[in-house]
């Protein structure tokens, strides 16, 4: 500042009063805590010692004017408290805060569903969350509504003020997760799964041992504090290896590396590892195939509430691949074993309420690749697709009820013989420049879902629904890496002429195709001279892109070509098996028998 | 005048999925109007296509179709189910726009399908450009000086005309979708042809540049009486320049004077009037220049929106709620206030508090993404507080985006201790938060703090970055406090 003190004068002690003006002007205990270099609970005590603490008032639409009877409440620092407190049994659900990349709208509607579940059984539902966007804070959803922070300091404001009999984490995605520990550290009882087991499957040692203990099969891992350490894991458990920082979630700086100069640099650029911050290492499973499980467990039975595959296969984050109810590529006795491991882990983590698995299969062998006991992404589309509410019932488990009394004991997801496709939405469109190779780090905003009898129809509704409407004519243009040139891609370029389509392709890709027998105008790649296939997107005289990634080498070209397709508003697609089922798709809209029918029918009259 | 009886069914058409510009709030609006139309006895009819929605919950509606928001969905789900009324004002650009397209195809004539909520000539005197200039001129009120243009050619001769820097609007799309600001001829050129092939129509607004301009937002509701109430005034703390959905916005407007306060209540009212939206809510956003106190309306949403969910948490007026009874016939006066029960919802509400929204980017996960902010919308959620000052509701929003951050900075996480600079550090450090003051970017709020503790003073600030000086003021005095806060100690 600009005149500054020549030596240090003696600090006052903080009184009541100086304390009361900090909160007035908002000062949270955590930064009262730095500028007075303790700790935020110290700051809470003293607070609690001098009586300095909040009021709620009431958001009432005329400044007090006329009484008010809604239960919406703010806190701020003044004398009079206007949230009158029932005496009914109360539980608080946390609210998942602002929405960005990895956590969105699906964590509102578990939140709701949560609500309504409490509703339904006599229970008074307390809302807490942040984000004017939501139905979560629609005070005629709720019981009684408090417009908070989700910070350890607010939400234990409002538990000293309602004491109530405990408070549901496991809705609101990362954001309550985090305040688990802490507010059962203060005395809060938390509901459903304790804090204990969610920390044991994030916890990657206690984890695998517990995975071998149940002989459940998993990728190999090691955790490495130095770059050394590092490639040395990396080499023990063979490449492909997935790495990444253990103390992010939503797959944040997550890669794929294929040797020990990948691994390397990704050490010393992506991360600052540590003591504290080690980095996880994985084998990656090239080429598996990934499934879903979202199930609840009520302590004793567990509802599977269906098994999803995702169309792309592994390497694409969760979130950004789409996925498929009921699994189409999938042995029966495979989803049996699916079905087991997943009881046993909802059992072996003493899971009260929802449960998320992700497997993945290689050579038909089953893994678990990650257990997240707490609502999940897919809950609603899960949801939407077999007609089980799974997040209410969840609720209802976690205050008490079992899924026997409930009379969802015995749902058998198999039953569901409609077809329902997630796909999900990117916002590249508004990101020039940025890369749009999907990968291992998600970054779509939202998804769509397409439901029809077949399976085609369900993939041409998605891609339609989520603005990447497929042609039913015209020309395919196709580039595909080397290890892509194989029978899979040949079977792709096929039905594409089968089903009169004419192709163009990149030199290399229409070498291969040549040598197989197929035909293809060849193109320029974008440094290769004019005409290119920027200017063919440009023109109009492609309808659908195919283009696998191919490395740092051609990423100017891929991105060139992907922006053009993006701006033109051309189906894209980085991968075969999304290729595959974009002929099943185009199959579908050319039979013209896409047909609407509502959730209420495909429940009432089951296909 | 009592609801309707002459129509017993409504399609209710959603956003789809979540995208930059088109959040859940459209789930809030949706999901009220279902209920609220529902408990009137209608059979309700939905349709979208995002699965993560509470409204396509099978419980809320009377047939839910998870169906692709087309026109030619729409239409077989028109051509089945039979609805009376189609309701597109709860779903955003995306349903208004659907609604827009059956309506010139003529297939809403076909199965004798009324539009409600709004009319299609209301939504296109209001989304048009053009129309809309015109409409402003009749009732003499100012827009930003421009024109629209469908060619390289045509926008170069505006240009010229203009003078730098100039903003480009896309016609109908959202979030701003394609927009931007030129300072140059190659940056012009380029940002056209984005925003030519961005637009449905192929058509931009090549506009004078109101940057720096105060920037406001009245959130209207009216109906069939032509009862007209102004529900909530949003301010926004980062002047023009900045789209509303990445600005810090406040509410109510915190700066104006009650005599611009009223003469902006006043254009509102002329505005819904002569667009003619009969029943529902409506946004209108104006500029106001800090130099003279010209006033001039920039645009408005003939439907529920971002700023009206906003609105409606601030004030605790349901807006969408609202909107839905008024689509059906009720006027204002008959429908009783939710919250006080007694006063109806004509009165229009008052507030003793003050509300910050501040929005939540994700840029790292863009690598290589420019994050300045401009007329196109960037940020992907965000978060309100309501405190009882300005101050108080900043520091509360700033903890609510779980960023790691405790408030306005002093919270472990501050970029600079600024006390502990020596003296041959401070221009050094002066320099750079001056630098990133003058362009827009993510929560530059926390940098204005840098800079008070650096000794610029607000006259400085509000030189470099035109956030109006009352909201300067508020900072430094956090700041000032702050440095009282430290004079303190526990033991």
């Amino acid at each position: 500042m600009g005149s500054k003190p020549k030596h240090k004068p003696v600090a006052k002690p903080v009184s009541e009063q100086i304390l009361r003006r900090a909160k007035e002007y908002g000062f949270s205990d955590r930064q009262l805590a730095h500028l007075w270099r303790s700790t935020e609970s110290t700051v809470r005590q003293l607070r609690l010692n001098l009586g300095v603490v909040p009021v709620f008032k009431t958001v009432d639409t005329c400044a007090a004017e006329f009484e008010a009877f809604t239960p919406y409440h703010y806190s701020t620092y003044e004398r009079e408290n206007e949230s009158h407190v029932s005496s009914r049994k109360k539980v608080m659900i946390l609210g998942g805060g602002p929405n960005r990349i990895g956590q969105g709208i699906e964590f509102d509607y578990c939140c709701v569903h949560g609500v309504m579940a409490l509703k339904e059984e006599g229970v008074e539902a307390l809302m807490v969350n942040c984000n004017p966007e939501t139905v979560s804070t629609d005070y005629d959803v709720v019981d009684k509504l408090y417009f908070e922070p989700l910070t350890l300091e607010d939400v234990l404001n409002i538990c000293d003020h309602e004491q109530p009999y405990g408070v549901i984490i496991s809705f609101g995605g990362q954001t309550p997760l985090k305040l688990a520990k802490p507010l059962e550290k203060h005395g809060v009882r938390i509901l459903g799964t304790s804090p204990e087991g969610i920390d044991l499957a994030e916890d990657r040692e206690r984890f695998g041992s517990l995975l071998q203990q149940l002989g459940i099969p998993h990728p190999e891992f090691g955790t490495a504090y130095s770059v050394d350490d590092a490639v040395r894991a990396a080499e023990s458990i063979g490449f492909p290896v997935l790495v990444r920082p253990s103390y992010v979630l939503g797959g944040r700086a997550m890669e794929i590396c294929y040797n020990r100069e990948a691994v390397q640099t990704y050490m010393k650029k992506a991360v600052d590892v540590s003591p504290e911050h080690p980095v996880l290492i994985d084998r990656f499973l090239e080429d598996a195939f990934e499934f879903d499980v979202d199930a609840v467990c009520d302590g004793k039975d567990v509802l599977i509430g269906g098994v999803m595959e995702h169309i792309e296969e592994a390497g694409i984050h969760s979130g950004d691949s789409s996925c498929v109810i009921p699994p189409y590529m999938i042995s029966a006795a495979n989803i049996e074993i699916i079905k087991r491991h997943a009881v046993k882990l909802a059992h072996a983590l003493n899971v009260i309420g929802l449960i998320n698995i992700q497997f993945a299969m290689k050579d038909d062998v089953v893994y678990v690749l990650e257990v997240n006991p707490r609502a999940s992404r897919t809950v609603p589309f899960v949801s939407k697709a077999t007609g089980i509410p799974l997040a209410k019932i969840a609720a209802k488990v976690m205050i008490g009820r079992t899924l026997e009394d409930l009379g969802v004991k015995d749902f058998d997801f198999r039953t569901v013989k409609h077809i329902s496709v997630k796909e999900s939405v990117f916002p590249f469109s508004k990101f020039p420049k940025a890369p749009i190779f999907l990968g291992p780090e998600m970054r779509s905003t939202g998804e769509v879902m397409g439901i029809s009898p077949e399976f085609g129809g369900a993939v041409a509704k998605a891609q339609i629904s989520a603005g990447n409407a497929l042609p039913v004519e015209g020309r395919l243009f196709i580039s595909v890496n080397n290890s892509d040139k194989n029978d899979i891609t040949l079977k792709i370029v096929r039905d594409y002429v089968r089903l009169g389509f004419s192709i163009v392709a990149t030199e290399g890709t229409a070498r291969f195709l040549r040598e197989n027998g197929i035909e293809s105008d060849r193109v320029f790649k974008v440094n290769e001279g004019r005409p290119n296939v920027v200017d063919l997107v440009k023109n109009g005289e492609i309808q659908v892109v195919i283009n696998t990634p191919l490395g740092e080498e051609s990423r100017y070209d891929e991105y060139a070509i992907g922006w053009a397709a993006i701006q033109h508003k051309i189906p894209f697609m980085t991968t075969l098996s999304a290729s595959a089922a974009a002929v099943r798709a185009i199959e579908a809209q050319r039979s013209e028998s896409l047909q609407v029918r509502s959730l209420q029918e495909y429940q009432k009259e089951p296909l | 005048m009592p609801k309707r009886t002459d129509i017993t069914s409504i399609l209710i058409i959603g956003s789809g999925p979540i995208v930059i510009g088109q959040a859940c709030e459209f789930d809030y609006s949706g999901t009220q109007a279902c209920r609220v139309l529902r408990e009137e006895g209608y059979r309700i009819i939905l349709v979208n296509s995002n699965p993560a929605t509470i409204m396509t919950d099978p419980d809320l509606a009377d047939a839910t179709y998870v169906e692709p928001i087309t026109p030619h969905f729409v239409e077989k789900i028109i051509e089945k189910e039979r609805p009376d009324v189609i309701l597109p004002t709860m779903g955003g650009q995306t349903a208004l726009n659907t609604a827009v397209a059956l309506a010139e195809s003529g297939v809403l004539e076909k199965y004798g399908v009324e539009l409600i909520g709004a009319k299609l000539e209301a939504i296109k005197k209001a989304e048009d450009r053009e129309l809309f200039q015109r409409a402003m001129d009749r009732i003499g009120l100012a827009t930003a000086r421009g024109g629209f243009v469908r060619s390289r050619d045509e926008a170069v001769k505006i240009a010229a005309a203009i003078g730098f820097p100039i903003i480009i609007r896309p016609s109908f799309t959202l979030g701003g979708t394609g927009g931007g600001i030129a300072y140059n001829f190659e940056e012009f050129e380029e940002k056209v042809e984005h925003g030519l092939s961005s637009s449905p129509i192929h058509e931009v607004l090549i506009e004078e540049s109101v940057i720096g301009w105060k920037e406001y937002e009245l959130e209207v509701m009216r109906d069939l009486k032509d009862n007209v109430v102004i529900i909530c005034s949003i301010e926004n703390f980062d002047p023009m320049g900045v789209h509303t959905g990445d600005s810090i916005t406040v509410a109510p407007a915190q700066t104006l004077s009650d005599k611009e306060y009223q003469h902006m209540r006043d254009a509102a009212r002329k505005v819904i009037r002569e667009i003619g939206v009969e029943t529902g809510g409506s946004n209108i956003q104006f500029a106001v220049n800090p130099d003279n106190g010209r006033m001039i309306v920039i645009e408005m949403n003939p439907r529920v929106s971002r700023s009206s969910a906003l609105a409606s948490k601030a004030t605790g007026f349901p807006i969408a709620k609202m909107a839905a009874k008024l689509a059906v016939g009720y006027t204002l006066d008959e429908i009783p206030n939710d919250i006080t029960k007694q006063t109806p919802a004509s009165f229009e509400p008052t507030i003793d508090y003050c509300v910050v929204k501040i929005p939540r980017w994700d840029f790292e996960k863009f690598k290589g993404v420019d994050d300045t902010l401009g007329v196109q919308m960037k940020s992907v959620g965000e978060v309100m507080a309501i405190g009882r000052t300005f101050k108080e509701s900043l520091q509360k929003a700033l903890r609510s985006l779980e960023q790691g951050y405790g408030g306005l900075g002093a919270d472990g996480k501050d970029l600079v201790d600024v006390r502990s600079l020596s003296a041959d550090q401070l221009p050094e450090w002066k320099k750079r938060v001056v630098d990133r003051l003058r362009m827009p970017k993510p929560l530059n709020v926390l940098y204005l703090r840098y800079a008070l503790q650096l000794g610029l003073t607000i006259e400085d600030l509000f030189e470099i970055t035109k956030v109006d000086r009352w909201f300067l003021h508020n900072l430094k005095q956090i700041v000032d406090f702050e440095e009282e806060l430290r004079t303190y100690s526990l033991s």
